[in-house]
């Protein structure tokens, strides 16, 4: 059962940079909104 | 009656401009333009006269006498120094805005930044004569800085080359798009006309060698992949520089407009005075996007070249410093400026994100270079070199001030280039 699953080291993979990535292309529209809010 | 039929007559041929038909003309309206103008000992001119006298003696000796002591504390070990680092690398980054207002005027049709134009260019022309034109100090032998344009050992295969050609046809190209302003200042219809048709292609060739040679100012760091620090080193440094020069040109525009605006008020007039703030609103946006996307490719950088480990070191939070304290803070100020219509906190966002570039740029020349050598055998830059900076720097300021009360460069141009145009 175990040989069924592998784990991989999310650094080799560069696993966290598509993390980083996918973290920036949600944040941006975020930012982008915030950016053109207008204040009362 | 007679004094206002009088000034009727001055403004109309000041609309017309000079009448210039020979050199004879033109030699004496230039005699006539090079007198200066209003009260010549104002606090800044007594000030920065003695500075660029004693910067013009100074870069007399360096060239006479080569680098080296007195004049630079450079060695084998520190080739680069402020020169390179401030001058040159900061300088040009701080240029970048003329790229960057051209592409948004000029392909992205945003009439809005028209206005600041031909300032922006003017500035970003006079950058790259002045300090770019600085890299002749820097160059050992720099009687063969000719050598690249003509073909005297072209040396394709040096970073070096690039640069220069990049320089060069860059310059040109500032220059052309700056020429119609010229030739309305001399009043030269038919020249104007031609040199108006030429802007765009000049704008578009501009661009293109902005994002080559803003990147490849950055393949020389590329070369020193063992002296600089893991933190700063990546084998991406051409993009970073490619688009901080983005924010950091723009900061640039924010700051001398906001000078400009100040010292050469009383040639705009109030519509312009009015959109001004709208301008820098628009300009804190983009400000402010290109350093959020600029923060987002740091840290996949400090990821992907598994540096995050040097983070716990001296270095490590001189790093955060910057990225932290110049680049994610400011990008919140002009966030926040941009968001309440606030052009105290853009203009402070903007003094803030040029302290950063200029740190930024002197971290890759001269601080996290040679980052292992002991605090007493680093490169400090020697007086002289600080005297020659400040000295070019000034003579920059002064040119953009003789051409800026001349040429209309903020006030309106003739009612015959209007129509041209």
């Amino acid at each position: 059962m175990e040989e069924l699953f592998t784990y991989y080291d999310i650094f080799a993979t560069k696993g966290v940079e598509y993390l980083i990535i996918i973290a920036f292309f949600i944040l941006i529209l975020v930012f982008w909104g915030l950016l053109n809010m207008r204040s009362h | 009656m007679a004094g206002e039929k009088l000034d009727t007559v001055a403004i109309v041929k000041e609309e017309a401009g000079p009448n210039i038909k020979n050199f004879a003309d033109f030699w004496s309206f230039l005699k006539k333009e090079l007198k200066p103008r209003g009260n010549i000992a104002t606090p800044f001119n007594l000030i920065s006269l003695p500075i660029m006298v004693l910067g013009y003696i100074f870069i007399v000796y360096r060239l006479a006498t080569g680098l080296g002591k007195p004049i630079t504390n450079l060695n084998q070990q520190y080739p680069w120094g402020l020169w390179i680092g401030f001058d040159v690398v900061t300088g040009v980054a701080f240029a970048g805005g003329a790229y960057v207002i051209c592409f948004v005027v000029y392909i992205l049709r945003a009439e809005k930044y028209h206005a600041i134009i031909r300032a922006t260019v003017l500035n970003g022309f006079l950058a790259y004569l002045f300090y770019a034109g600085a890299i002749v100090l820097d160059i050992g032998r720099w009687w063969n800085i000719y050598n690249p344009m003509i073909g005297n050992s072209f040396g394709v295969n040096a970073v070096m080359f690039l640069v220069a050609w990049h320089f060069f046809l860059y310059m040109l190209a500032e220059f052309v798009e700056f020429s119609p302003t010229v030739a309305e200042w001399l009043g030269m219809k038919k020249l104007r006309k031609i040199l108006g048709g030429l802007t765009l292609g000049a704008v578009v060739f501009g661009i293109c060698l902005s994002t080559l040679h803003q990147s490849g100012l950055a393949a020389l760091m590329i070369m020193a992949k063992n002296k600089i620090h893991p933190l700063w080193y990546t084998e991406f440094i051409p993009i970073l520089y490619f688009v901080s020069s983005i924010f950091a040109g723009l900061s640039m525009v924010i700051f001398e407009g906001s000078i400009s605006h100040k010292v050469f008020g009383s040639q705009l007039d109030e519509a312009h005075h009015k959109h001004y703030d709208d301008i820098l609103v628009g300009l804190a946006r983009i400000c402010s996007a290109a350093m959020f996307g600029y923060f987002f490719l740091k840290i996949i950088l400090l990821v992907h070249e598994h540096a995050v480990q040097y983070l716990n070191s001296p270095m490590g939070f001189w790093y955060l410093f910057e990225i932290v304290g110049f680049v994610l803070v400011p990008c919140f100020m002009f966030a926040h400026g941009a968001q309440n219509k606030n052009t105290s906190t853009i203009k402070f966002a903007a003094i803030i994100t040029m302290i950063g570039i200029i740190i930024n740029r002197l971290n890759y020349t001269f601080i996290a270079y040679n980052w292992y050598v002991p605090l007493s055998e680093k490169y400090w830059p020697a007086p002289m070199e600080y005297i020659i900076t400040a000295s070019i720097i000034l003579t920059e300021i002064w040119a953009f001030r003789w051409i800026v009360n001349r040429m209309p460069v903020l006030k309106e141009p003739p009612a015959w280039a209007r129509e041209h145009h």
